[in-house]
């Protein structure tokens, strides 16, 4: 555990002001991609305020949430206010997805889909067997993502191997490129398909750091663990919410006030 | 080559505790002894070159040097993506292992031959290329490749023309070896350059076919990028001759024999014999590939006479 608060009240607060500096930066810089960072915040804010400790990797495998991983790694005081300024600028570290060799906060670039889950299980395996490290291993993946074959060869290899320090989490947010996850390649019967490779497998509502919470403290039983988060593509922000096309689009000046404005409101209601 | 690999990697394996030994369920009858005497550095991915090549990075995060083996064109083609993404661009010391370069597979059919590899393999950010020229040479590779910080590939094949020769020299780091030099400095003459097995064609040539009777030098090149200006005697050799036969197991595209005639000083001639694909291809022993590819002794030699004999 960081030592930071873990209450819901206070965790809704910091992933709050974590989609704040997320909306700012993606408006100053006119980029894309805000669906699935949204929607992956709540995951990020837990992961990062409750549960990773310094010897802890997380590997962010849908690449494409980088910008909410860079919103959360500033929150945390793991990335400086002149690194974060660069972010989608020439000259940056810090681009769309996660770069290689950029910031020591970001074990491994991604953005390409299918290539996290392999290399968590394999720092996972080392830790375990070769190593003899406590170190655990989160692995935060999309739905669209488990269309990939080596996401399926690298959950293969975990169940095999029993490594109880890995733990994949699902932002099942039910919306991949050009569609629903449901309509294109369905996961369904998603559990399932995790149970029979070898997880402990729990579902919660991917918003609730109550239910995250419960689900990353179940006892282990010697076995990797897969968190299926549902969750809300766009989260937050109601007119991204659900929507394919907010996968892609940037938000123009009104849309960034009218985002703004919810969140406003959201801040009003955590404070009754 | 592959029992020498074996013994070598098992050398690196007992000195190094950060060494692994990955393989993508190939091995039978080769590395049971490395199962035996390693236990948990021993992983066998299974048939999953895609999630292996991701382990193998995710092992080499944690700050483990993995050998990751398998069949080269299984080692090198599917999982290409993830030999650049995870290994590469983060510059992981991992070493990829291909056994069956260029046609060593022949009968297996064209799934199974792995002559584009060196193409694919070399224009990745921070790779260097090991393509040893015999059995002899790969101890050398492996013992070089074990010290490297950044990702490595290694070819491992069996000529169809394999032929014991002692190399005349060979160099410690380039590994760039002689196996014949020309008798008269002052005649026209001929460098011969084979990239790794491809160099057994010239051995052949040598032993068996009278390449040794005439004015050549014979040089096998094991690495890339290429280090020419420390291997001095085949840059004299070349500006000397200035004539060039490059023989490899390889497609021509991509191939280390483009990327050598870029390398040398602009020249009168060079020359190219490698590997072919012809959509009308029928199958056979590695020996049966090369010789409808015109890739064999008695082509070179005829080559050679050629070229010397030219008015």
């Amino acid at each position: 555990m960081s030592g930071l608060a873990a209450e819901p009240q206070a965790l809704a607060r910091t992933a709050l002001a974590i989609r704040r500096k997320f909306l700012r930066m993606h408006y100053e810089a006119r980029s894309g991609h805000l669906g699935g960072g949204l929607s992956a915040i709540d995951v990020l804010t837990y992961l990062y305020a409750a549960w990773l400790r310094p010897s802890d990797r997380l590997i962010l495998s849908k690449g494409h949430a980088a910008s909410a991983l860079y919103a959360a790694l500033h929150h945390f005081g793991k990335l400086s206010d002149a690194e974060l300024s660069t972010y989608y600028k020439d000259g940056t570290l810090l681009p769309a997805h996660p770069a290689p060799l950029g910031v020591a906060a970001i074990p491994a670039a991604t953005g390409s889909l299918g290539h996290g889950l392999p290399i968590a299980v394999g720092m996972a395996y080392s830790y375990k067997h070769l190593r003899e490290s406590s170190a655990r291993v989160a692995c935060l993946i999309s739905d669209g993502e488990c269309n990939e074959g080596s996401t399926w060869e690298a959950a293969l290899f975990a169940g095999h191997h029993r490594l109880d320090n890995v733990t994949v989490l699902i932002d099942a947010n039910g919306i991949q490129g050009f569609g629903r996850t449901e309509d294109i390649l369905t996961l369904e019967p998603f559990a399932l398909k995790w149970e029979a490779f070898g997880f402990d497998v729990s579902e919660c509502n991917g918003h609730d750091f109550s239910a995250l919470g419960a689900a990353l403290s179940e006892r282990r039983s010697g076995r990797p663990r897969c968190i299926i988060a549902r969750t809300v593509k766009g989260k937050g922000v109601r007119f991204m919410e659900n929507t394919v096309a907010w996968h892609y689009w940037p938000m123009s000046e009104a849309q960034y006030a009218e985002a703004i404005a919810e969140l406003d409101r959201t801040e009003s209601e955590l404070r009754e | 080559m592959r029992a020498e690999f074996v013994k070598a990697v098992e050398a690196v394996l007992a000195r190094a505790p950060d060494s692994l030994f990955i393989t993508g369920d190939l091995g039978f009858n080769a590395f049971e002894s490395v199962v035996a005497k390693y236990g948990k550095r021993f992983v066998n991915a299974g048939v999953a070159e895609q999630g292996m090549m991701g382990l193998a990075a995710g092992v080499a995060f944690t700050g483990m040097c993995p050998w990751v083996y398998s069949i080269a064109p299984f080692a090198t083609y599917r999982c290409l993506e993830q030999i650049r993404n995870d290994i590469c661009l983060h510059r992981l010391p991992v070493r990829i292992v291909g056994n069956g370069g260029g046609y060593t597979y022949g009968i297996m059919g064209s799934t199974h031959h792995a002559l584009e590899d060196l193409a694919v393999m070399k224009v990745l950010p921070n790779m260097e290329l090991f393509f040893p020229c015999a059995n002899d040479h790969v101890a050398a590779a492996v013992a070089l490749m074990a010290e490297l910080d950044g990702p490595s590939y290694l070819r491992l094949a069996v000529s169809a023309y394999d032929t014991v020769r002692l190399a005349l020299d060979e160099h410690p780091s380039t590994l760039t070896r002689s196996y014949a030099v020309r008798a008269d400095r002052s005649a026209p003459g001929v460098t011969v350059i084979g990239a790794g097995h491809g160099v057994q064609v010239a051995l052949r040539a040598l032993a068996a076919h009278g390449l040794d009777a005439e004015n050549a030098d014979v040089f096998g090149i094991a690495r890339f990028p290429f280090r020419l200006a420390e291997d001095k005697a085949l840059l004299a050799s070349v500006l000397e001759t200035k004539n060039v036969i490059f023989v490899e197991e390889h497609y021509a595209p991509g191939g280390m024999g483009e990327s050598m005639k870029l390398a040398l000083p602009a020249l009168s001639e060079f020359s190219l014999m490698c590997a072919s694909y012809r959509p009308d291809q029928r199958y056979g022993s590695a020996a049966f590939h090369m010789k409808q590819c015109e890739l064999t002794p008695e082509a070179l030699v005829s080559l050679v006479r050629t070229q010397l004999r030219a008015p």
